[in-house]
């Protein structure tokens, strides 16, 4: 009889052990995408378009546009 | 063939400029010739069209009292692009706001202004007329009226410095000119690509509104985030023609394409100082231009036809 409950506690400790594990190794959702912000323009038409992509897909950049400043 | 992006940096038209083409291993002295041309370009026309320097051929018209004067081909174009642009922008661009500019406190380079309240230009009204002789290198204001081109100048300077990149090197496979942050570009980068142009978020240090891919033509920010002055910097730089003071309504800053640095400098300047539904009837209005409008609060808020697609393919630019 001490056998079985000694069976009975070990599946139920493992169980525990395995939902522990399980709690704590919850798959992480994937981080939410920033809203596309970037624009291009002038098509392969001649037109220029606006389209969207997501921001740091372009890396480095050449030049930045912004209201000028003053050279102090 | 390796290639690289030679540049070079300097100060000028009252602010900082930059220039860059992209060349090959063998290609230094052409370069390096190329940026030389380009710097000499922005010297050239600053000396032409500044409003700081009495000697300039501006400084000059401004001052004739209505007679025709004889300027440099450089202040024509300038005037002829100009005068175009009010027409386009229904007068919300006006070369002739100097008068209400001066007024309101911004009469000197901004480096030495003073903190002083803003006055309003008794009599003067939008609009004033300017003629030009360009077969006779002429150019006559109304009598009384005076031009600032500090909304289109830097934009027709770093054009023309492109222009003399490509003159002196012919070869030139893609340059970059930006002067304080109004740029004209053309053709590809070392990576063979569109040039690959920031747009500057001035709500958070260092972010971006967006990035421009682009082969050729202008872009241009105007915005009430700098140069401010007066009484703890309570007034910005931008007369609204209509009432002749700096304007009240309009974006925190706006960037602009076009096919020319000018037009996008003209038109932002346009929009800086419109609502944001004006300002989207104005680009719906106009084939040539694109923009970005960045209100106070919230996203920015992209103009221009078709409507932001929702794709992520990367458009090769023409």
């Amino acid at each position: 009889m001490q056998r079985v409950w000694t069976v009975v506690l070990s599946v139920w400790a493992m169980l525990a052990i395995v939902a522990v594990l399980a709690w704590t190794n919850r798959p992480v959702p994937p981080p939410q995408q920033a809203a596309p912000q970037t624009l291009v323009v002038r098509g392969p038409n001649g037109k220029q378009q606006l389209v969207a992509v997501q921001p740091g897909a372009l890396g480095a950049t050449h030049a930045t546009t912004s209201t000028s400043g003053v050279v102090r | 063939m390796t290639l690289r992006l030679e540049r070079t940096a300097f100060r000028a038209v009252g602010t900082t400029c930059a220039a860059a083409v992209t060349a090959g291993q063998g290609d230094l002295r052409l370069a390096r010739r190329a940026l030389a041309a380009a710097q000499a370009e922005v010297a050239a026309c600053e000396a032409v069209l500044s409003r700081f320097d009495p000697a300039t051929d501006l400084c000059r018209l401004n001052g004739a009292g209505g007679e025709w004067t004889q300027v440099d081909g450089r202040l024509l174009e300038a005037l002829r692009l100009a005068v175009r642009a009010r027409d386009e922008t229904r007068g919300r661009f006006d070369p002739t706001v100097l008068p209400a500019l001066v007024a309101a406190g911004y009469d000197r380079s901004f480096e030495r202004l003073a903190e002083r309240p803003a006055r309003h230009a008794a009599g003067w009204r939008a609009g004033a007329a300017i003629e030009l002789d360009e077969e006779a290198g002429l150019a006559r204001l109304d009598p009384g009226a005076a031009v600032d081109l500090g909304g289109i100048g830097k934009g027709y300077a770093a054009t023309r410095a492109l222009d003399a990149m490509r003159d002196a090197w012919p070869m030139l496979g893609g340059g970059l000119v930006d002067l304080g942050g109004d740029l004209a570009l053309w053709g590809e980068t070392p990576e063979r690509g569109p040039w690959r142009v920031a747009v500057a978020d001035p709500r958070r240090a260092g972010a971006r509104a967006g990035v421009l891919l682009l082969r050729s033509g202008g872009v241009a920010t105007s915005g009430r985030d700098v140069r401010r002055f007066g009484p703890r910097g309570s007034l910005h730089h931008l007369i609204d023609p209509a009432t002749g003071e700096p304007a009240t309504p309009g974006p925190l800053a706006v960037t602009v394409v076009a096919p020319g640095a000018a037009e996008a400098e003209a038109h932002a300047t346009a929009l800086a100082i419109s609502d944001a539904d004006d300002a989207a009837a104005h680009v719906a209005a106009q084939a040539r231009i694109s923009a970005l409008y960045l209100p106070h609060e919230g996203e920015p808020v992209p103009l221009g036809r078709p409507p932001l697609a929702a794709t992520r393919v990367l458009v090769r630019a023409a």
